[in-house]
């Protein structure tokens, strides 16, 4: 195995995203939680730049590191956290649903670690974006315009759950 | 062609996804169960990414799904996040062990 | 008229269910049911016994099941001992049932009583008619069912519910027996059929050994029934039914199953030397031990209950001696005397409210009838010359001495001289001297409960006359009649010397008793003299009772409680460690029904874990 930039780009990159998401798990507060995964999207991110896809590279960056990100942490300022008292699920859960993980992770891990497919040159990296934009306005058009539609339901649904509960508070 | 083998790309989203499903099964604050959902999100993203890069066909396909998973996942998090709130105002706990009604 | 015999059976049958069905409506009036329906049964049985007179033995069968080549056969079959069966079984039971209407007036449960000895009566019909094996046994437990219910009338009385318990279950252990002798000779001879055992025996096809074994387990299912020593305990403590049905069942019916039972297999019994001796010896040793308690207890139907079970032993003395005539004979003139000593001294009992003979005393004054009827009774059982008892007893005597036991005749006439004694005893004691108990209210029964005595006073007089060495031997010449196997075991002619020293025995008896008891000219303890054992023991009734309790029945109940142990902590505990592993499941299943979704996910995805580890280990599928 050469250790060739790329190869140590990616193992940089690694580290920060497996690091991010070991944090989330082991951080005592909300805020510092999602702050640490932002480091793991950014690296993700990073790993996009690596496989040749720019484009989403970047949309990864806006909308996890900047959109979700952001909502997330006004979900955190809207809610009140007290993790004082004392959890109800036991430590029995956590040991088994580890256990399970581990076991998950490790029949995954059979599967991936010997696989070794073939690579042929690809054009992947040669104008992303105008390649994207070709296959979305085109092959796509349809599941493209169905997201639209999606993300506007989201939206609308989103809004009327946020308003309709206040309207029933002010009631009260 | 690349020096990294796919493997190692897959072998880190899998590493993710574990993260992600762990949190998700064990934390008790709902925000962060949500965020451990888009963490599983984002390593299977990488899945697919790394697939259409790799392999004996590779196309543009597989960003143009991690496009999709991606806004998909935002319109989720945006719903997540707005039931969240509600929920919120009617418990006065985001805290997920204390939502049983499930069980009435 | 004899193809037809079936019915006779089924009168009572129908007296049963009718009573079963109607008998809250027809209250006293069920009483004429019975009546009239066991009066059918009396008329047909006098008709075919008739009919048998002159006509030879009418058997007919169908096949009832068939197994392979196995074939079981139903039917009935009307030879000369079924014939006579017949007829002494529904006359007692037609008198019984006439007397019953008096004895149980007023009795809030009379349609129940009279549904009872409708099924009684049934099921003893049906046991004298069967020609096979399978059949006598299906009616012999049905007997022993109607014996419980009727033992057990009164059953809000403990003695009565135990008394008809202890009938139940002592008569079963003699059950087994002739259950395993019934199905060893059907494995030998591949026949229920008493004709085929027979001919089978005949032949030489079943080993001596076998006969004997198989006629001795028979002979235990007999000594249940008719309560011979060790298993007589029941028959005494049965006295707690209602006296007509001790009249019914110890008289003529239940306790006569046995021997019938023994006489109807008599050809069986007379293959094996040992059987037959075997027989002797118990009835023998059964009739001098029961007149020997019969001393000295003070219980009227106790008395005559011993008197009963040392009958039965002359019985079975008889039929062991290869006297059939004598043990058939003896059956017989038992049946109506028997019966009429029970039905005067229920006829006592209903009229001094009392059955403690202390209690009685001066009776024959006020009771006209029953007084004589119940002397009748007594100097017919005592053997004295003229009446019934004394040509059957000589019978028997004879067939002793011919027998070839000197020590069987002997104890024989002893229990001869004890019977005539202690029936004198107890006659004296009811009938004369001044009344010890309270007598003011003392009446003569009713016209129904004296008639069917003074008939059977009647028949107790001249019973004895179809069978004697002066007029004719007719009983024991038909019965034997036609009859190859039974043709050496017909009327015996035995030396005068015999009859004389019965006469001598049992007048001896009663002078003794007059003595004793009439005249007091001879104190009452004068036998017991300085202790008091001999009359203790007696009275205990050779503790065979306390004898039992101490060893088979603490045996079974310790067995018993052994099994106890296991049920309740072996079985009980392995169904208590099922239960408490399904609840224990439950509560964990319930415990996991959190209502947190959270829960539920780790669960499902914990288990698709477990199915992905189980895929990467095996490869696919499970080897």
């Amino acid at each position: 195995m050469t250790f060739s930039g790329e190869f140590l780009a990616f193992m940089g990159i690694a580290l920060v995203a497996i690091i991010g998401g070991v944090l989330l798990l082991n951080l005592t507060k909300v805020v510092h939680m999602v702050v640490s995964l932002i480091f793991t999207f950014v690296a993700i991110a990073g790993l996009y730049v690596l496989l040749s896809a720019e484009f989403v590279a970047a949309v990864q960056i806006l909308i996890y590191s900047g959109a979700i990100t952001i909502i997330m942490l006004f979900g955190i300022m809207l809610t009140k956290h007290n993790d004082e008292h004392e959890p109800k699920t036991g430590k029995w859960r956590k040991i088994l649903v580890f256990l399970g993980v581990l076991g998950f992770a490790a029949a995954v891990y059979l599967g991936i670690y010997n696989f070794n497919i073939e690579q042929v040159p690809t054009t992947l990296h040669e104008n992303n974006t105008m390649q994207i934009g070709k296959a979305l306005y085109s092959k796509y058009i349809i599941p493209f315009e169905l997201t639209s539609v999606l993300l506007l339901v989201a939206l609308v649904g989103s809004i009327i759950l946020a308003k309709n509960e206040k309207k029933e508070a002010d009631d009260q | 062609m690349s020096s990294v083998p796919a493997s190692a790309f897959l072998a880190l989203a899998l590493i993710l996804f574990c993260i992600g499903l762990y949190g998700a099964l064990t934390k008790r604050n709902t925000v962060i169960v949500l965020i451990s959902i888009e963490l599983m999100l984002n390593a299977v993203n990488i899945n697919l990414v790394t697939f259409s890069k790799y392999g004996m066909a590779p196309s543009i396909t597989g960003q143009i799904f991690a496009l999709f998973a991606i806004s998909v996942a935002a319109a989720e998090a945006a719903v997540g996040l707005a039931v969240l709130i509600s929920l919120y105002r009617a418990r006065k706990t985001v805290n997920i062990d204390e939502m049983d009604t499930l069980k009435n | 008229m004899m193809e037809n015999a079936w019915l006779i059976p089924l009168f009572p049958l129908l007296s049963f269910l009718i009573l079963l069905l109607f008998g809250k409506r027809l209250k006293e009036a069920s009483s004429y049911v019975g009546i009239l329906l066991t009066l059918a049964s009396l008329v047909y049985s006098i008709l075919v016994l008739f009919e048998r007179f002159s006509e030879p033995t009418f058997i007919t069968k169908f096949d009832w099941l068939t197994i392979g080549d196995m074939h079981l056969t139903a039917g009935f079959e009307v030879n000369q001992l079924n014939a006579l069966m017949l007829f002494i079984v529904s006359l007692v039971s037609f008198l019984v049932h006439t007397y019953s209407k008096g004895y149980m007036q007023g009795d809030e449960r009379f349609p129940v009583f009279y549904a009872y000895l409708g099924l009684f009566t049934f099921a003893m019909l049906g046991l004298v008619i069967s020609p096979n094996l399978l059949q006598t046994y299906i009616f012999w437990e049905l007997v022993g069912v109607g014996s419980f219910l009727l033992i057990g009338f009164y059953f809000y009385k403990d003695e009565a519910k135990a008394a008809a318990k202890k009938a139940f279950i002592m008569t079963r252990i003699g059950d087994v027996g002739l259950f395993i002798g019934m199905i060893l000779l059907f494995w030998e001879t591949k026949s229920f059929e008493y004709s085929e055992i027979f001919a089978a025996v005949d032949a030489g096809a079943v080993s001596g050994t076998m006969i004997t074994l198989t006629a001795i387990l028979i002979f235990i299912g007999a000594v249940g029934k008719s309560g011979q020593f060790p298993l007589h305990t029941w028959l005494p403590d049965a006295m707690e039914g209602p006296t007509p049905v001790s009249a019914l069942i110890h008289a003529a019916t239940m306790v006569a199953a046995g021997v019938y039972l023994v006489a109807a297999l008599f050809p069986l019994f007379a293959a094996s030397k040992t059987a037959l001796l075997t027989i002797a010896v118990i009835g023998a040793f059964t009739a001098i031990f029961a007149a020997s308690i019969g001393l000295v207890q003070t219980d009227i139907k106790r008395v005559l209950a011993y008197s009963t079970v040392s009958q039965l032993g002359y019985m079975m003395l008889a039929l062991g001696s290869a006297g059939y005539v004598a043990g058939v004979f003896h059956l017989m003139t038992h049946a109506f005397f028997k019966a009429l000593l029970f039905l005067a001294a229920g006829s006592v009992i209903h009229a001094v409210h009392t059955q403690n003979i202390e209690e009685m005393g001066g009776l024959w004054k006020k009771l006209k009838l029953t007084g004589p009827l119940f002397l009748i009774g007594t100097l017919a059982i005592s053997g004295v010359p003229g009446l019934s008892g004394f040509f059957s007893k000589d019978e028997i005597l004879v067939a002793a001495w011919e027998g070839g036991h000197p020590i069987l005749f002997l104890l024989a006439l002893a229990a001869a001289f004890m019977t005539a004694f202690y029936m004198f005893r107890l006659f004296f004691m009811v009938f004369t001297g001044e009344a010890r108990g309270n007598q003011q209210h003392v009446h003569e029964s009713p016209a129904n409960m004296t008639y069917p005595m003074i008939l059977l006073g009647v028949l107790a007089i001249v019973a004895g006359y179809v069978n004697t060495p002066w007029f004719g031997t007719f009983l024991g010449d038909w019965l034997v009649d036609g009859n190859k196997a039974l043709e050496h075991h017909g009327h015996a002619e035995g030396s005068p010397l015999i009859m004389i020293a019965a006469t001598v025995v049992s007048l001896a008896g009663i002078y003794l008793a007059y003595l004793m008891y009439s005249k007091r000219s001879l104190k009452r303890n004068w036998l017991s003299g300085t202790g008091d054992t001999l009359h203790t023991i007696l009275t205990n009734k050779y503790y065979v009772d306390e004898f039992y309790q101490m060893t088979v029945v603490a045996f079974t109940k310790g067995f018993s409680y052994f099994l106890r142990f296991i049920d309740v902590f072996l079985v009980g505990g392995l169904v208590k460690g099922v239960t408490g592993i399904v609840q224990g499941l439950g509560a964990a299943g319930s415990r996991l029904q959190s209502g947190q979704v959270q829960t539920y996910g780790a669960v499902a995805f914990i288990g698709l874990a477990v199915l992905v580890v189980i895929f990467a280990l095996t490869g696919g599928y499970l080897r």
